[in-house]
């Protein structure tokens, strides 16, 4: 029986080209869409999957109250882990984290060659058994126990000292911190939250036995013993707080975060160092959207497949009267589908390999195909054939199978109109689907062009950030600078300690001293420089002066707009007055509010200052516009002249503010991409349905013509009823793309309104499409000529 | 064989209610063969499909071998139909999909049959309808006569009791029309009964009986000799 079922089926596929082309493109490129992301997902899931520990791994969360607002933070006082070490006995080891000097690149020197790492951290040794972290070089017993030691990934060491042994080697760090080599790790995993390329021992550094509860800056994670539960830990921590700072000097309190979750669920969590931070919100929303996509192309099928009703009620009427049951029918239609799906899913395994690279390019990831052959995906790929098969094939399976046989007998007898009714939904539904994608894609092109162009009242243009952290203060800053300035190709330079789309220091913002109140303020170390340097637009006064001498104690700061709104002052009148920033602070300057961080987060208050309470790690460079290549070579040669000990390491401003955006620009890339794919099936799916009800109204479209309609009447009636499932499924579809698209906008504190035209666009298009791929078949059908469709009744 | 008594029948549409058969009396014998006649829309293809149980009365009494049809469940109709009853169409309704072969091994299947089993008595049967040279055509490649050839095969492989034909010669010209009614006849003298709905005088001579219906009710019943094949 089965294998009479799969001949015939194999026998309707061949002989119904068109319908088994559209339906086997349709759902391959579905599936093709699915199995990426697929691919995407389970890679983004299997983070931190593979330390052996990983179950009792948990990161420690600060949650901030008060002057910082409610915000979660992943970083902890430096003395968090060694207090839990003792006071929290459910944890067995603590373990911090700190990437160098605050999220710096470290400058290290080798032999006589300069480099720039970005991924150096400061780790406690407890680290390493926490992680389980391999060495293949070097004392496994502890190669971080002493004070002034460093491993090297596997990676770092073929860079750093090529083909020599590294063990036992020196690396300068920023010029003054000599560390010895002791061992090599093997390199983490791409799909591993921790990336450290070197690890220098925390032993003997400025935080090592620093009993702070606040400069919470330490990434810290801790390892639970066996069989604790979160909560217990949880109220452990909490009385270790109580214990250690008064209830009125906690602005904060501690929370935990289990392992697993730290890749996706961290996107809104500032202070995290990892470079590898997913979105949960991302792998969720474009599941939906390959959902979607399959939505669409099985509803193709059964659109299809019920469309071809008139026929198939034949073969059905005739395998009843010669004795098959129901379910012997629905059986055969099942078996049908399945091996549509079957074709398709090989075929969609096929395509998705092939366009894996363009995949990994839209999406900046680096999958490997290698993911697919393995048992889970197997396994995917077995659901995916039975769940695409059952929901293809239920409505056509079950509706077919019901024809009664003496239909065939009595073929005048019009069978009841549920069937077109679900059929003209399923339309409906589909073109909802399209065009609330097509209003969804235009949206986020949109916002996205509209961060692009906005103002951010700075300018990120020819400006070039070197990194100087491994410079001294004092003459060789001052020298660099000067030569710089002297530079004909320079317009204005400054030393900070980080600039735009980098975190600065946190402090609070208090009219006077005594005030209990305060707000936050991101405070930056800075010189006269950067107001011309990002050419910042001043209010009133001035920047912060030129010269200043070492002794000078006095504070000088430039406040924005939004301070001095708090403040409660003109920009006239704050010239002068005094504040206090953690120490008093003279206020000589006011700019307009300016973006700092992305535009995901509002303005807040933010202060250039010249107290040395930070280090300056980068210059500012601001060149003029040409030759680029040149500038650089000048820039460089200049530097190196200067401070030939350090690596010359640069970023232009303007690619940093851009990568703030690689998030939305992709999922923008991806959607679009996916609507496109979800639009073009959808049509393919009318193109079909247009087909078969002109074929299935070929007669009365011969005696329409005989009684003499035009070609355009014809072709217009043919049209109409498809235009009106579109409007319908139109205004299902603009409510549904309004709400998602306002709920997506509503993560932009800068962000545009959606405008009545995009619906009136998208509708146009989809209507458009639908119309265009309709008509192309009614003329067809109305250009045939009377007599054939006639004469084969 | 088939015991009918005040038979009904009647199709609802929206507006109007039709009544197809208004009680209709009639009782076939084993190998018998019946002809029903009348002029379109009489109600002799809705007498047909309840005598061959593909559809139920409204009101009144079927019986078959002495099991009471009328009322029985889709399903229960299908157990009863499988192997007891044979079908030859008007337009043949050959599955365009499946060989000649294929076509006449279906309704073994449905009686899960095995498959040498299968393969024997379709050959039989193809060969004695002379289309054996033809098993692996479609019907597309054959001659109506020869698709009609194809579906009494079909309809006689499982040894049914009783063969239904309706219009079996409608769609085929005269030599081979004669050539169907002379394999029914054929059948039929070996113990097969058949109802045939026929259009044509001349076909309703090959029967022993002629019904006549009328607005869904017998008018005129009338015995014909027995009529030996023509050649």
């Amino acid at each position: 029986m089965f294998r009479n079922h799969l001949k015939v089926a194999w026998r309707n596929l061949k002989s119904n080209k068109l319908f088994s082309i559209i339906n086997i493109v349709g759902l391959s490129m579905g599936l093709t869409i699915v199995i990426l992301l697929f691919l995407f997902i389970s890679h983004e899931r299997s983070f931190d999957s593979s330390f052996p520990k990983k179950d009792r791994i948990h990161r420690v969360l600060l949650k901030t109250n008060g002057d910082f607002g409610f915000e979660t933070w992943a970083s902890a006082p430096p003395v968090t882990a060694l207090a839990m070490q003792e006071e929290v006995t459910n944890v067995e080891s603590a373990a911090r984290l700190l990437k160098h000097n605050f999220g710096r690149p470290a400058s290290m020197r080798i032999d006589d060659q300069n480099f720039t790492e970005n991924l150096f951290y400061w780790v406690d040794k407890e680290l390493l058994t926490i992680f389980d972290v391999e060495l293949v070089k070097g004392d496994a017993s502890g190669p971080l126990d002493r004070p002034g030691t460093v491993i090297i990934s596997e990676t770092a060491a073929k860079t750093y000292f090529n083909h020599e042994n590294p063990l036992g080697q020196t690396i300068l760090v920023d010029n003054s911190l000599a560390l010895e080599v002791t061992g090599v790790y093997k390199d983490f995993p791409e799909n591993s939250t921790l990336d450290a390329e070197i690890m220098a021992s925390s032993n003997g550094s400025w935080f090592h036995d620093r009993k702070s509860w606040s400069n919470a800056s330490f990434e810290t994670y801790c390892l639970f013993k066996k069989n604790v539960s979160l909560d217990a830990t949880q109220k452990q921590m909490d009385q270790m707080l109580d214990a250690n700072l008064p209830k009125n000097q906690q602005w904060y309190s501690f929370g935990l975060q289990p392992l697993e979750k730290v890749h996706l669920h961290s996107a809104s969590y500032g202070n995290s160092y990892s470079s590898r931070i997913g979105d949960i919100n991302e792998v969720r929303n474009l599941t939906y959207l390959a959902i979607l996509i399959l939505l669409i192309a099985c509803v193709n099928y059964m659109n299809l497949t019920t469309a071809r009703s008139q026929k198939r009620s034949k073969e059905v009427g005739i395998s009843k009267t010669l004795g098959a049951s129901s379910e012997s029918l629905i059986g055969r239609f099942y078996v049908e589908t399945g091996l549509i799906t079957a074709i398709s899913i090989v075929l969609g395994i096929v395509l998705a390999i092939f366009l894996l690279p363009s995949f990994n390019g839209l999406t900046n990831q680096n999958l490997n195909i290698g993911l697919l052959f393995n048992s889970s995906f197997g396994l995917v790929v077995l659901g995916m054939w039975v769940v695409t098969t059952f929901f293809s094939g239920l409505y056509p399976s079950l509706y077919l199978s019901r024809f009664m046989p003496k239909e065939i007998l009595s073929p005048s007898l019009t069978r009841g109109k549920g069937n077109v009714l679900i059929r003209k939904g399923l339309v409906v539904m589909q073109f909802a689907a399209s065009t609330a994608l097509i209003v969804g894609v235009m949206v986020i092109y949109q916002q996205t062009k509209y961060i692009q162009n906005k103002n951010l009242g700075f300018a990120a243009e020819n400006v070039m950030a070197i990194s100087v952290g491994g410079l001294r203060e004092g003459e060789n800053k001052r020298a660099l600078v000067q030569e710089f300035e002297n530079l004909s190709e320079v317009t204005a330079v400054s030393m900070v300690q980080g600039y735009p789309g980098m975190d600065v220091s946190g402090r609070t913002l208090r009219k006077k001293e005594t005030d209990e109140q305060g707000m936050n303020i991101q405070t930056n170390v800075t010189d006269a420089g950067i107001v011309d340097a990002l050419k910042l637009h001043l209010l009133a006064g001035n920047s912060l002066p030129k010269s200043k001498s070492e002794k000078d104690t006095l504070v000088e700061v430039v406040l924005n707009k939004k301070a001095i709104d708090y403040l409660g002052f003109t920009p006239e009148e704050a010239i002068g007055k005094e504040v206090y920033i953690g120490v008093p602070n003279t206020i000589v300057g006011v700019v307009e509010d300016f973006n700092y961080e992305s535009l995901h987060q509002p303005v807040g208050a933010y202060a250039f200052h010249n107290s040395p309470s930070e280090g300056k790690s980068f210059m500012l460079v601001r060149f003029k516009s040409r030759e680029l290549v040149s500038t650089v070579a000048t820039l460089k040669n200049t530097f190196t002249r200067v401070v030939p000990n350090l690596d010359f390491n640069y970023s232009f401003l303007d690619q940093t503010i851009a990568r703030m955006y690689a998030r939305e620009k992709r999922a923008g890339n991806i959607s679009i991409v996916f609507c496109l794919l979800a639009i073009f099936v959808a049509a393919l799916g009318l193109f079909g349905l247009a087909a078969y009800t002109a074929e299935q109204r070929r007669k009365e479209i011969g005696i329409r013509k005989v009684l003499g309609a035009s070609v355009g009447k014809i072709s217009q009636m043919l049209s109409k009823d498809f235009a009106q499932l579109v409007l319908i499924g139109l205004l299902i579809g603009f409510p549904v793309a309004y709400f998602s698209m306002e709920n997506w906008l509503e993560g932009f504190a800068y962000r545009i309104d959606i405008e009545w035209w995009v619906f009136l666009l998208a509708g146009t298009i989809a209507l458009g499409i639908a119309l265009l791929t309709v008509s192309f078949q009614s003329i067809r059908a109305a250009l045939t000529n009377p007599v054939k469709s006639l004469r084969t009744e | 064989m088939i015991q009918i008594q005040n038979l009904k029948k009647s199709f609802r549409t929206e507006e109007v209610e039709t009544l197809a058969l208004n009680g209709v009396n009639l009782k076939v014998a084993e190998g018998e063969f019946v002809a029903i006649m009348g002029p379109s829309g009489c109600g002799k293809s809705t007498l047909l499909n309840i005598i061959g149980m593909l559809d139920n009365p409204s009101d009144g009494s079927y019986k078959f071998a002495g099991h009471e049809v009328g009322g029985l469940k889709e399903s229960q109709r299908t157990q009863l139909r499988k192997g007891n009853l044979g079908f030859v169409f008007q337009s043949f309704n050959l599955i365009d999909e499946l060989t000649v072969f294929e076509n006449v091994e279906l309704p073994l299947i449905y009686l899960k049959m095995s498959k040498a089993e299968r393969k024997e008595k379709v050959q039989k049967v193809l060969e004695r309808m002379k289309i054996a040279h033809r098993e692996k055509h479609f019907p597309q490649q054959l001659s109506g006569g020869q698709q009609q050839r194809v579906a009494i095969a079909r309809a006689v492989v499982t040894n049914p009791k009783l063969i239904l034909a309706d219009e079996p010669t409608g769609n085929l010209d005269s030599k081979n029309g004669i050539e169907v009614m002379n394999l029914l006849t054929e059948l039929n003298q070996e113990g097969t009964t058949i109802v045939m709905v026929t259009h044509s005088d001349r076909d309703s001579h090959y029967a022993h009986r002629v019904i006549n219906l009328f607005d869904g009710q017998i008018v005129t019943e009338s015995q014909n000799k027995p009529m030996k094949a023509m050649v």
